[in-house]
């Protein structure tokens, strides 16, 4: 117990210097959580002179945490998903959407065919690649101010968009990764996740009165374990059923967020998901060997170039789809570049899979690689568009 | 007056208030309560960040714009209409009658028709005050009651 203790303390101490250290210099936290973890964790670097730098071996505790990270990540993503939203204004935003996916996921598949991955392997690099940061962008849009602008609905209704999709891009991955062989056992896999997942669609749909009850409680605490109860317990079902769990957070974040208590659940359940989508970032990095990015150094620096630019083309584009001006298009585009929590929980999914997707291993330290250069390189780009498109804006 | 209101998912609500023409404030709330206010003074301006504030320092602040809390009028003449009656402050002065007396001995009601509906007492309020709520020099007595029947509790209160 006291060597557990001890791991935790460490854990939670290094995430926190390393998260203390990415704020001071005015960069994401997720690089550097994973960071941490690299720093710390069983692979290189082991030792900085003689201190010993292999404090945490890999303990089954940060896989669960980990594990409750991912959860967590896509059960705020469903409660800040509303069905409303995106049928507000659904062809602008299906426009918008349908390009970014197009060109990116498409941008992916060729890189893909190109380093000559297989069909499966193929589709978790498109995923990977296609899907922007939550987390990095909506921070860098309040922290750059560009919040309040006209740009912000358009890269906000874009990354609406793209949650939805990789939910249904996982739910698909899932049953085929975890189906195994044969096209009989995947159809079964896909049809038992489709009918597990559109119970909980329904739930969310229809049952708001019911959840609305059950999540009327007065004190917080309480709120608190019926919320991350019910949200774990519904994950696990789904993983034992052979359903992404993380995509059954998802729902569940839905069927939450319809109800009048989302700024509560914001509120209460808010610091859950942060501590565990960190030690989820910190276990990424434990698991990574730097060395293994040698490997695939020609695939990531290829993937970043190519990658940053088609997310900059189709933002470009759908900024123009949505009637912006030329500079507040570069800027959805410069703003939809960071990747980051998502890419690394769909990695995590091949992962997971392992033996039934070929090439995971160079897939899972390409991952790591490119979120590390694509969260700091999109949070910086943003910084630099500030000048550029104020510079373009003197000149008219 | 337009306000355009938008969700921000991740992080709150943004609110656009048309100023003249293109200009707009801009406030973004965000989940914790935090409030941000920026004013964008044309379609193709960036929005210049004016100021931010917490829940509760918003909450104050909103008050004085509302003009709530201070009007620029004499406090005399805040008149809050309910049909025919209207709402009145009235300032108890130590030489008022009622100074020392509760409020079922003075029987307010009967004697003026007004009906009390709060005191405020040192920068508090006594809402609904109890019979033998007594009132003192200082105090500001909220009633409702028709104009007339405000001039009889404010000779009242005054001797």
């Amino acid at each position: 117990m006291a060597e557990i203790l001890v791991e935790l303390g460490i854990t939670f101490t290094a995430l926190a210097v390393a998260g203390a250290l990415a704020t001071r210099a005015n960069q994401s936290v997720i690089p550097a959580y994973i960071l941490a973890g690299v720093v710390v964790g069983p692979n290189p670097p082991l030792s900085l002179g003689p201190i010993d730098l292999t404090l945490v071996a890999h303990r089954p505790i940060l896989d669960v945490g980990a594990e409750l990270g991912v959860v967590f990540l896509l059960f705020f993503l469903g409660l800040e998903f509303s069905p409303d939203r995106l049928l507000a204004r659904p062809t602008r935003l299906f426009g918008v959407g349908a390009t970014d996916f197009l060109v990116n996921f498409g941008a992916g598949l060729a890189l893909a065919a190109a380093f000559g991955f297989p069909l499966l392997t193929a589709m978790f690099l498109a995923s990977i690649v296609y899907i922007s940061s939550s987390a990095v962008v909506t921070k860098s849009l309040v922290e750059r101010g560009w919040i309040a602008d006209p740009e912000s609905d358009v890269i906000l209704g874009t990354l609406v968009f793209e949650d939805l999709l990789i939910a249904v891009v996982l739910a698909i991955l899932t049953a085929v990764a975890l189906g195994g062989g044969g096209v009989g056992a995947v159809l079964v896999s896909v049809g038992r996740s489709g009918a597990f997942l559109a119970a909980l669609a329904a739930v969310a749909v229809y049952g708001t009165p019911y959840v609305e009850r059950l999540l009327s409680v007065e004190a917080d605490e309480l709120f608190l374990l019926f919320a991350v109860g019910i949200t774990t317990l519904v994950a696990g079902e789904a993983l034992v059923l052979g359903v992404s769990e993380a995509v059954a957070a998802f729902f569940v974040g839905t069927a939450f967020g319809q109800t009048d208590h989302d700024e509560r659940l914001e509120l209460v359940v808010g610091p859950t998901r942060d501590l565990f989508a960190a030690v989820f970032f910190f276990s990424i990095g434990l698991t990574t060997d730097v060395t293994a990015f040698l490997d695939v150094w020609v695939l990531l620096a290829v993937a970043v170039v190519v990658t940053s630019l088609s997310k900059l083309a189709s933002g470009v584009l759908g900024g123009r789809v949505y009637g912006l001006s030329r500079r507040r298009s570069l800027r959805v585009g410069v703003g939809l570049v960071p990747r980051g929590e998502f890419s690394l929980v769909i990695a995590a999914l091949a992962t997971t899979a392992g033996a039934s997707i070929p090439r995971t291993d160079e897939l899972a330290s390409f991952t790591v690689g490119y979120v590390l250069v694509m969260s700091v390189l999109g949070t910086v780009a943003m910084q630099y568009a500030d000048g550029v498109t104020a510079f373009r804006s003197r000149e008219h | 007056m337009t306000v355009y209101e938008t969700d921000v998912p991740g992080v709150g609500r943004k609110f656009e208030y048309e100023l003249d023409g293109d200009d707009r404030l801009v406030l973004v709330v965000h989940h914790d309560g935090k409030r941000e206010v920026f004013r964008r003074r044309s379609a193709e301006a960036d929005s210049e960040k004016l100021f931010e504030l917490d829940d509760q320092q918003a909450r104050e602040f909103g008050t004085l714009l509302e003009g709530a809390y201070f009007q620029p009028l004499d406090l005399e003449r805040v008149q809050v209409p309910l049909g025919e009656e209207i709402i009145e402050w009235h300032d108890v002065t130590a030489d008022s009658s009622l100074v020392g007396r509760s409020l079922s001995e003075s029987n307010v009601r009967r004697e003026t028709g007004t009906s009390i509906l709060a005191v405020q007492r040192d920068g508090e309020t006594i809402a609904n005050p109890e019979p033998d709520f007594e009132f003192g020099a200082g105090d500001v007595v909220v009633a409702l009651g028709t104009r007339a029947q405000h001039g009889t509790l404010a000779d009242l209160a005054s001797n």
